[in-house]
């Protein structure tokens, strides 16, 4: 082989990696993850590749599915935007009866999906939703605060044993392998939703994330879902997080816990309004 | 202990300051008190309450799920309490009050014990529920 | 009963506590301790903190702002008794308590609430400069909270049908008296609606809560320090040498900012919600709190509220946030809050069975 070739063939092996951006370091020497950063994706429409559509919620028109009559009124603000997915190679490998599950979650959207009730959005959902969130990161500790409805992570950097209950957010425990954050989450509840698709997951499910720093501004995020209860296989979804740059970017209030108490409770108001 | 004793523990307890929590009264019925006997047959370990549902089994034979309210599962996990703490199939005796809305089987845990009257769940570590490895007390009267 | 434990409660404090003399307690002077430093070399102020303490926020109307050791001791040890007494076995043979109420009082309402087993109430009061304080509050002097000014009396008391007590009704135990006490979700208590914690948790001013979950995290970053409070997941992020948000932006815990004052940090917090109503105060509530490591397992944490559509003064606390090795675990509550339902629909049932009657 020609000095040439061997050159080529050598640098199309060079892992990514090695020809990255390196980010500056935080306090305890690894890549700088603190900021605000959030996802640009539709994945919290639904994480799979889809078409614009009506509504999430739909029924049976004469001409094809029209919003259902509970969301009617939102028009075009209650549609659902198109997008590529972030699930890497396609289709989620659901098991047959999970597959069922997933149909029946999606005819009961209104009632079923948690984010309608404001309930804590999991992991990874809580990644993409569409709102910032803030990484504090120094030589000691890690915790992700989000901005949709307080969520909270403590990334735990000594593995504290098995989660004693399960949470809605899971218990998280982090290491660094060169320039990315891995953090493993176990202890979740089966109670949340991957989107607003009715992609969801049983309590077995175990959670890998890893965050990259590819750019001054940018976060590669990776989750690896593994749940053989729901899916035949583990899966990985994939996308960046962005960092916001505006000078006054924060995380505000968005406890929408009080703004559903219409939603749970208007029915025992002494005087209930008209529903 | 002796009348006095008792009598010292119930002013004691006067003493312990309470910030106005949760209202009992206003979800439980101190009109409806019950008494149930049966097994756990699930545990809710959420917040702000605990869960525990206990099948109970009627006179008639039938069969009724009740559910008992405790208080938040935080403090019982930091001394060592897990899922595993409270089996299915446990045998509890459970006094309280049934709920306000008297359409669902539910009352707080006002006393849970197991059937021999000792308490679920203790203040202090109890055996076999001792704290996590690393729930060592540091010196809280420490200052310099 | 109740007339015979009024009696014995009275006789037994008296013994507890010395007879009662008005004393001035000073504003605490932290004595001087180098703390381990950020790469920035500010003070590290990080850890999980336990704020439980038997330490009420008010001093009893005439009491001593220091507890001697013997005094405390006393009380301590009945707290230990109350606590002990709680774990001891009780019949298995037992009955339904009464019909009627079991005679509790306070937010047990006369159903007995919960085995004392579920509480973390704290074991010791709290100890500042070496001295066990028997109220948070060191200023005013009495260690009570200031008088209401006239609006604010006028206000609350326009704000009754919102009440945050549970007085009790004397034909049926654990009711709330004051009208529409249960007519709406928006008038129960931020803590059973799990919009902040009880009490005040997350505050700011970040109180203990008597019964459990105590527990907050410290997290400090070059332009920022978050103080998660366990009860209920809140993340209070003051953002470092920073303007408070416009007036329009309004937050559940209010806008902090915070700057170093020496190795003291110095927290600012404006900007709260007309809902929030801290101890009955307004959206124009100031909060400013101070955090100074005073030990290697001890921070020392002093506030001063200020509110003159509420108060005729400002007023000041401070108590020790001792750091544990226990975790803080998840308090979703929201997702699981069974209670405000059934709180709610137990007063429509109440209602349409006393119309029926």
């Amino acid at each position: 082989m020609t000095g040439k070739a061997i050159t080529l063939l050598a640098a199309a092996m060079l892992p990514v990696a090695a020809q990255s951006y390196r980010a500056p370091r935080a306090d305890g020497g690894h890549p700088d993850l603190n900021g605000i950063w959030q996802s640009l994706s539709e994945a919290n429409y639904d994480i799979e590749a889809h078409n614009a559509k009506a509504a999430m919620a739909v029924r049976p028109g004469p001409y094809g599915p029209v919003p259902a009559g509970a969301v009617l009124a939102l028009g075009a603000v209650g549609s659902v935007p198109p997008g590529m997915g972030v699930v890497e190679g396609g289709d989620l490998p659901y098991r047959p009866e999970a597959l069922a599950q997933r149909k029946k979650n999606q005819e009961n959207w209104l009632t079923s999906d948690p984010e309608i009730k404001c309930y804590l959005p999991g992991v990874p959902r809580a990644t993409y939703m569409p709102y910032p969130l803030r990484i504090f990161q120094n030589g000691t500790q890690i915790f992700i605060a989000y901005e949709y409805a307080g969520a909270v992570r403590n990334i735990y950097l000594k593995d504290p044993g098995p989660a004693p209950v399960d949470s809605w957010m899971g218990q998280s425990v982090g290491r660094w392998e060169g320039e990315t954050l891995v953090v493993d989450v176990t202890g979740l509840t089966d109670q949340t939703w991957f989107d607003r698709a009715g992609n969801f997951h049983s309590d077995a499910m175990k959670v890998t994330e890893r965050y990259t720093r590819t750019s001054p501004d940018v976060i590669s995020y990776e989750a690896t879902i593994d749940d053989p209860k729901t899916f035949t296989r583990t899966w990985k979804m994939s996308m960046p997080l962005y960092r916001r740059q505006e000078k006054n970017a924060q995380l505000m209030d968005f406890k929408c816990a009080e703004f559903v108490e219409e939603l749970l409770y208007g029915a025992w108001r002494k005087n209930p309004l008209s529903r | 202990m002796t009348r006095a004793g008792e009598l010292i523990v119930v002013a004691c307890a006067a003493v312990i300051p309470l910030a106005a929590h949760h209202a009992f009264g206003g979800e439980f019925d101190p009109y409806r008190p019950v008494l149930l006997k049966g097994k756990v047959v699930r545990v809710e370990w959420v917040n702000p309450h605990t869960w525990i549902h206990v099948e109970v089994v009627k006179p008639d034979g039938s069969k009724e799920e009740w559910m008992v309210e405790g208080g938040s599962p935080n403090s019982l996990l930091r001394r060592g309490v897990t899922r595993d703490s409270l089996p299915v199939g446990t045998e509890v005796v459970v006094d309280g009050y049934q709920a306000r809305d008297h359409t669902l089987l539910r009352a707080n845990g006002r006393n849970v014990t197991l059937t021999d009257g000792r308490k679920l769940f203790l203040g202090s570590s109890g055996p076999g529920e001792g704290p996590p490895p690393d729930a060592a007390p540091l010196d809280k009267a420490k200052t310099p | 009963m109740s007339h015979g434990w009024t009696r014995i409660h009275t006789d037994i404090l008296a013994l507890a506590i010395a007879a009662p003399m008005w004393a001035q307690a000073p504003l605490s002077q932290t004595k001087p301790y180098a703390p381990p430093r950020m790469a920035d070399g500010h003070p590290d102020l990080q850890g999980t903190y336990d704020l439980a303490t038997l330490t009420p926020l008010e001093r009893a109307s005439g009491a001593k702002a220091v507890l001697t050791k013997e005094e405390a001791a006393r009380l301590e040890a009945m707290a230990a008794l109350v606590r002990a007494r709680g774990d001891q076995a009780i019949s298995g043979e037992r009955q339904a308590p009464p019909k009627g109420g079991d005679g509790s009082t306070g937010p047990a309402g006369g159903v007995g609430g919960y085995n004392t087993g579920w509480l973390d109430p704290g074991s010791a009061y709290t100890i500042v400069d070496g001295q066990k304080r028997s109220s948070l509050i060191v200023d005013p002097p009495d260690g009570r909270v200031p008088p209401y000014t006239p609006e604010a009396r006028k206000r609350l008391a326009a704000l009754a049908a919102r009440p945050t007590s549970d007085a009790q009704e004397s034909n049926d135990p654990g009711l709330e008296t004051a009208p529409g006490a249960y007519d709406d979700p928006e008038r129960r208590p931020l803590g059973e609606r799990c919009l902040l914690g009880f009490g005040s948790t997350s505050g700011p001013p970040a109180l203990p809560d008597y019964f459990y979950n105590n527990l907050h995290q410290i997290v400090q970053t070059h332009d920022s320090v978050m103080i998660l409070t366990e009860m209920v997941h809140d993340a209070r992020v003051v953002r470092m040498n920073a303007a408070h948000l416009p007036g329009k932006i309004r937050m559940w815990m209010g806008d902090s900012v915070g700057h170093w004052e020496g190795d003291s940090l110095v927290v600012d917090t404006t900007n709260f919600t007309d809902k929030t109503r801290f101890r009955g105060s307004t959206e124009n509530l100031h909060v400013i709190e101070r955090f100074t490591r005073v030990g290697p397992n001890a921070l020392l944490y002093r506030f001063t509220v200020e509110d003159p559509a509420t108060w005729d003064r400002p007023w000041t606390g401070e108590f020790t946030w001792p750091a544990t090795n226990s975790h803080i675990y998840e308090y979703a509550c929201h997702e699981a809050n069974y209670a405000l339902g059934d709180i709610l629909r137990g007063a429509r049932l109440r209602e349409k069975e006393a119309q029926q009657k």
